[in-house]
């Protein structure tokens, strides 16, 4: 008895120490960094940048401004986004429109094609010749675009719903497939309409997830830099994460620490606001044991026209930017896409007659080594956030009470809440001098990586943790029965059985932080280039081809990446399964 | 003189110390005979430069001086300013020269804590005039000024009087870069200001009754940069987009705006029509130096001052291949043995105002701020 209380109390210590240790990472790489640019803003010279930007002569512009651009493409993109993606998920789960399966992948597709190069696409095509430079396709053709459809407001909202609904699909097409269908049958042989099943059942089933797509893709759109940056900037719309942007850029860091504040505030608030929603309605998610084989709504007449509708919108904003960007980065002039081509912009030498002497990407070493820099980033950012998800995820399993895990929990989730370009700015603000016996990591490889390591935590944890509950359980008792020490269970047991599970959940981080350029592009120096960025300063300086054939290189990785995880895990995507 | 000159930079700094400051005084009075074995021996030479020509540059570079790499990064000079400063408080050293526009900043934020350091290669001195050593060398003058599509109107400029651009014959017409963006146009906005009584004569000529100011509005300067930003003024992020909208030819009516002098180089590549306004009331822009300097704690303190050197162009008409990718119409070169450009307006005949950078940094962020309470 004695024995046991004692080895009870050691074990006890040891979980502390090692919450401990946890809770200490976490705290580094997220909570010092967010820290640290909420003190910079309260130091005496500093603190003034609050009025100026809330209150003073210039807060219309500097906040007001950007921040009511800010919510409408927050609004309009969660309501557009959780349509389309509902609609498709709806299409797709519950109803026996053809080729269900090829819908279900494509609408999977949108999100790991960066928005930049939907925008650069979008650019491609509908410019004008407003700021002059190269006019787009249609323009090529005789045809007049109005100032409202190749700038600001209209295309950004475009570009960032096609880019964010395909991740409102994937929450609500997976909430759609718990519904059972045993509820469905028995209200129908009640005699129940259809609508009545609609609002009765499938929707109250899927409100969590409706909500939970409205305020990701809300907190998607008002972080975003690379569409209002590329569509709204010659029109003079800001938003807060371009005005973040050219704040730091032009070394105004007090200011821009504020709005980063304030731009984190808004996007927790309404993720927050989201959260509520959806925990006061968990009751309903109890229904969700599976009843056989779903069955499937009869479109009948519908069927077809339906069919087309989605059609369209999956090769709208998956193969048909694609093909855009192939096709605009080996067109001399935007405006006619398919004539004189040339693989110039991606082997051809300097040529003083082209671009300023740019030479092809391919032939341009700063674009080579930016290609190394872009792939062993997505590695080793892979590494570490698998590795740090699963220690967090681990202890917040198995040891997931007490004031301890509970910070552990909080923190490695407050990541989903800051924008990527407020994550940079933090972290600029806090490694960028030497702490202590530190060296300042400005302008190094590891400042990227342990800033995207943080960035990345929450989708990590996320990971960790479904995998974990996989294979925990029994087959671990089990082994703890037989004597079994645990490096030998996790070596044995947990990693054999999860490994398929994390290399996926480390691929889809490889993606997010290849195609990503709102947290690097202020940590972005000439000695750590980085794809994105390269091909976003590309696009600012009027050399679109260039930006959308490095944007293909970033689009062929991401894809092949994306599909190998889907091959992975395709068991979490059961709407898939016929 | 020199030398105290470094021991106040490295004082201010607290991080070079007096041994390097003397191998510094000893490596600026080298000629680039001297400089060439230790630059070899050093094999690098990084420069941050604000022009996209620095890769003509560079080519040039390394076919003179074989074994020496130059790593140019073209950025804005917006950009090198804060990746400078942010460096130096990191501690880290990467760059070598320093290539660089936007004087006022330059002066007070870059050289005042010694974050760069002044050099001019000893055989230049007796070419240039006081101003261009001092505080830093100048290798060229460079412009930001109207310019008009000479297709479109082939008589001269379409705007003889900047008010002009306030009306509505050019509303939404009238196109430049962000001045928050890039510092050379914040200083074209700040020289308005400067220019106040200017603005305000340049007003009775054009409107024939003295101009009003807006509430809260001080001088003509600020009153038409207010009223250019009324007009639908059009912003964009880099040079070229303003060129290639003010000249590509064929265009029926192409806008007007504040572009570099020098792009009129590339008409014959980019088919464009840029052509300079230079009959304008009361002027037609800025022009303003383009500095070199080198970086306080320069990895490579040989080869970058080979690198000025060579970017200072040899003893012939037109500079040689160091100077070639600048002397170009529209860029005035500060050697006064280097001939004025056959196709340029000649420099005493060209109206744009000289900047006083100290005067411009006075007065700079609170016109920034007027820009972007505008915006």
């Amino acid at each position: 008895m004695t024995t046991t209380t004692l080895a009870r109390g050691l074990r006890l210590d040891g979980v502390t120490v090692l919450k401990l240790s946890v809770l200490a990472l976490v705290g580094v790489l997220i909570a010092a960094p967010l820290l640290r640019i909420v003190l910079d803003t309260l130091a005496p010279d500093a603190i003034i940048a609050w009025s100026e930007v809330t209150t003073g002569r210039l807060s219309r512009n500097l906040l007001w401004l950007p921040l009511i651009n800010t919510l409408i493409l927050g609004v309009v993109v969660a309501c557009g986004c959780v349509l389309i993606g509902g609609f498709l998920a709806w299409l797709v789960v519950m109803t026996d429109v053809p080729w269900r399966r090829t819908i279900g992948l494509m609408a999977t597709l949108p999100f790991m094609i960066p928005s930049f190069a939907t925008a650069l696409a979008w650019g491609s095509l509908f410019r004008n010749s407003r700021v002059g430079g190269q006019s787009g396709f249609l323009e090529g053709l005789g045809l007049a675009i109005p100032d409202w459809l190749s700038w600001g407001m209209v295309p950004t909202l475009i570009v960032l719903i096609a880019h964010y609904y395909s991740l409102a699909f994937t929450v609500i097409a997976a909430a759609l497939a718990t519904v059972n269908s045993d509820l469905v049958e028995a209200a129908e042989i009640a005699g129940a309409k259809r609508s009545r099943i609609l609002f009765g059942i499938v929707l109250p089933v899927a409100l969590p997830a409706v909500v939970a797509g409205a305020s990701l893709t809300f907190a998607g759109a008002v972080s975003n830099f690379a569409a209002p940056a590329l569509l709204g900037l010659p029109v003079r719309m800001q938003t807060m994460a371009t005005r973040l942007f050219g704040l730091i850029e032009v070394g105004q860091t007090a200011r821009g620490y504020v709005i980063a504040i304030l731009l984190i505030v808004i996007s927790a608030l309404f993720l927050w606001a989201g959260n509520a929603v959806v925990s006061g309605r968990r009751s309903y998610a109890t229904i969700t044991g599976k009843g056989g084989r779903a069955k499937r709504f009869q479109l009948g007449a519908a069927r077809g026209p339906l069919f087309v509708v989605a059609a369209l919108i999956c090769l709208l904003t998956t193969v048909v930017p694609v093909v855009i960007l192939i096709a605009s980065s080996l067109a001399p002039s935007s405006s006619a896409l398919l004539s004189n081509w040339t693989l110039h912009y991606w082997i051809g030498a300097s040529d003083p007659s082209i671009a300023q002497g740019q030479p092809g990407i391919f032939s341009n070493p700063f674009i080579l080594s930016g290609t190394s820099m872009t792939l062993a980033l997505g590695a080793t950012v892979a590494i570490t956030t698998t590795v740090a998800g699963l220690l967090v995820a681990f202890v917040l399993a198995r040891y997931g009470r007490g004031p301890l895990a509970g910070a552990i929990n909080q923190l490695s989730f407050l990541p989903l809440l800051v924008p990527g370009i407020a994550f940079g700015a933090a972290y600029i603000a806090l490694f960028g001098a030497p702490i202590g016996p530190f060296p300042a990591l400005y302008g190094t490889f590891p400042l990227l990586v342990l800033a995207g390591t943080a960035y990345l935590m929450p989708f990590a944890v996320q990971t960790g943790r479904a995998v974990i509950q996989q294979v925990s359980g029994d087959l671990d008792e089990s082994a703890r029965m037989t004597g079994a020490s645990f490096p030998r269970r996790l070596a044995a047991i947990t990693v054999p059985l999860a490994s398929r599970g994390l290399a996926a959940g480390a691929l889809i981080v490889f993606v997010k932080i290849m195609r990503d350029l709102s947290l690097v592009v202020l940590l972005f120096t000439p000695t750590t280039p980085l794809l994105s960025v390269l091909a976003y300063r590309y696009a600012s300086e009027g050399f679109g081809q260039f930006a959308n054939a490095i944007t293909v290189v970033i689009l062929v990785i991401s894809i092949v990446a994306t599909l190998l995880a889907n091959r992975l895990q395709t068991k979490s995507q059961p709407w898939l399964k016929s | 003189m020199t030398i105290r000159r470094y021991f106040v930079a490295a004082l201010l700094a607290g991080i070079a110390l007096p041994a390097f400051a003397q191998q510094d005084a000893a490596l600026d009075a080298m000629t680039a005979e001297e400089l060439l074995p230790r630059a070899r021996q050093e094999g690098t030479v990084t420069v941050y430069a604000f022009t996209s020509r620095i890769a003509r540059v560079e080519t040039a570079f390394e076919e003179a001086y074989p074994g020496i790499d130059m790593i140019a990064y073209d950025m804005s000079s917006t950009e090198q300013i804060t990746r400078i400063k942010a460096e130096a408080s990191a501690g880290i050293a990467n760059v070598d020269v320093v290539y660089i526009s936007d004087a006022p900043v330059v002066y007070t934020e870059l050289l005042g804590p010694g974050l760069v350091l002044p050099y001019v290669p000893p055989r230049v001195v007796p070419l240039l005039d006081d101003s261009e050593k001092f505080p830093l060398l100048a290798q060229r003058l460079s412009t930001k000024v109207l310019m008009y599509n000479e297709e479109a109107h082939p008589n001269g400029s379409p705007v003889t009087n900047l008010w002009q651009l306030t009306t509505p014959d050019w509303t939404g017409r009238v196109i430049m870069v962000d001045p928050l963006q890039r510092g050379d146009y914040l200083d074209l906005m700040t020289e308005f200001v400067l220019q106040a009584d200017a603005m305000a004569a340049a007003h009775e000529a054009q409107f024939g009754e003295p101009v009003t100011l807006d509430e809260g509005i001080a001088n003509a300067g600020e009153q038409f940069i207010v009223d250019l930003f009324a007009n639908d003024l059009i912003l964009v992020s880099s040079t070229d987009d303003v060129n290639a909208a003010i000249g590509v030819v064929g265009q029926d009516n192409p806008p007007i705006g504040f572009t570099s002098y020098s792009d009129r180089r590339d008409n014959e590549d980019e088919g464009w029509a840029l052509q300079v306004a230079n009959t304008v009331e009361p002027s037609n822009g800025i022009i303003f130096p383009a500095v070199l300097a080198v970086a306080a704690n320069a990895p490579h303190p040989a080869a970058a001052r080979l690198a000025i050197d060579f970017l200072m162009g040899d003893d012939s008409d037109t500079g040689g291949p160091g100077f070639a990718p600048f002397y170009v119409a529209g860029d005035y070169a500060t050697r006064s043995d280097v001939v004025s450009h056959p196709d340029a307006v000649p420099l005493d005949e060209f109206i744009a105002w000289p900047i006083d950078p100290a005067a411009t940094a006075q007065i700079r962020q609170e016109v920034g701020d007027l820009v972007l309470s505008l915006q």
